[in-house]
């Protein structure tokens, strides 16, 4: 499965996933602890102005850039329709700050960095009996078991058309589940098997 | 069978469960109200693992959609999801989970029948109610709407909500018939 990473290098590659997230955090704070219309342009702005640095790098993000545009006018939209001008200026800002730095690091930082980052912020769980480290073969699972049930999926809708000729839609769903449940037995026991836990 | 690599299996195929019920096209319902099967999800992975499996479940999933994943409906993910006007019904996923399996786990489950009503009341406070209460949250909090307007909004999508409680409740019905020693709610 791909990731919304984007292998077309800039500045922000450089930059460590820990920071990129840190910043990101006391961003998204500091945007809704202010209500003042001058901090929050300039904050925008500077995210703006920092997203459009990373050049070709963002054409990847069109996908989210267009989602995100239809959820500042329909918000824009609204505060105007209910006569609230400024506060609907002030959650469109916000929105945007907090968004585009969003996509900034996501375009911008491997998936693998990220998971690292979890991890040793999940570290100090491992006194009450998580292990973060189960993170990565989770993940890895997960993806990979996305991607052989939707193959399932599409060959179980397709031996339905070929009974019925309609598309199976919610009917697969149940023998969908117990497959799924079948395979989680068998990869349960590989997993033991392999770790011995 | 172990059950920590029994617990890892199956958070893991929740969580894919979920990520492929993004991939599968959404159903615009005569409104034009679109149905996407993510919620289902949730509700599911309450019903089918129980309350701490499927909070962990969900909690996975969306640590993967931070990492950069596309896997929300739509082919969205990264970090910015999360600062969006609907992200309180992201944040009511793993949550609303727990609560359905919670429910699920205190309601009677023997028989296929029972199990079946037991999922429909757990994935409707679980996956229908708690969701969109983190939902308006969101909504009153990131777009600053008042409390009344979005319940206004979320009442929207309660219908669909509903059919996918109805599809839970009947998928639960079906695997207790053909996976009689399954453990509904943990």
């Amino acid at each position: 499965m791909g990731s919304l990473y984007s292998d077309d290098p800039t500045w922000l590659h450089a930059v460590p996933a820990g920071f990129k997230l840190a910043f990101l955090a006391l961003l998204g704070t500091g945007v809704f602890l202010t209500s003042g219309l001058i901090a929050l342009s300039a904050s925008a702005a500077f995210c703006l102005l920092a997203f459009l640095s990373l050049g070709r790098a963002v054409t990847r993000a069109k996908p989210l850039l267009t989602g995100l545009v239809f959820a500042s006018g329909l918000i824009g939209l609204f505060h105007i329709y209910m006569q609230q001008p400024v506060v609907g200026a002030i959650s469109v800002l916000r929105l945007l700050s907090t968004t585009l730095m969003g996509i900034a690091l996501t375009l911008t930082t491997r998936h693998t960095d990220l998971l690292n980052v979890f991890e040793w912020l999940l570290a100090p769980l491992r006194l009450v009996g998580v292990h973060p480290e189960r993170l990565s073969l989770q993940v890895a699972l997960m993806l990979r078991f996305t991607e052989h049930f939707f193959v399932l999926w599409r060959r179980l809708d397709d031996a339905h058309r070929l009974r019925t000729g309609k598309a199976g839609g919610f009917k697969i769903l149940a023998p969908l589940t117990i497959q799924m449940l079948v395979a989680a037995r068998r990869v349960a026991d590989t997993l033991h098997v392999r770790f011995r836990r | 069978m172990n059950t920590s690599s029994l617990s890892i299996a199956l958070v893991s195929l929740f969580a894919a469960l979920i990520a492929v019920f993004g991939l599968i096209p959404k159903i615009d319902l005569p409104l034009g109200v679109p149905i996407t099967l993510q919620t289902l999800g949730v509700m599911l992975a309450g019903c089918m693992l129980g309350p701490k499996r499927a909070l962990q479940a969900l909690l996975l999933f969306l640590a993967a959609v931070a990492i950069g994943l596309p896997l929300l409906s739509g082919g969205r993910g990264g970090i910015g999801v999360f600062f969006a006007p609907a992200s309180g019904y992201l944040m009511g996923w793993p949550v609303g989970a727990f609560v359905a399996g919670w429910v699920m786990h205190m309601l009677p489950r023997a028989t296929p029948r029972s199990a079946a009503i037991s999922a429909f009341v757990a994935s409707t406070l679980g996956g229908l109610l708690v969701v969109h209460m983190f939902g308006v949250i969101g909504l009153v909090n990131i777009a600053n709407l008042t409390w009344e307007q979005a319940i206004m909004g979320t009442l929207v999508f309660v219908p669909g909500d509903l059919i996918k409680c109805a599809l839970c409740a009947t998928v639960v019905h079906t695997v207790a018939r053909g996976l009689p020693d399954w453990r509904f709610g943990g």
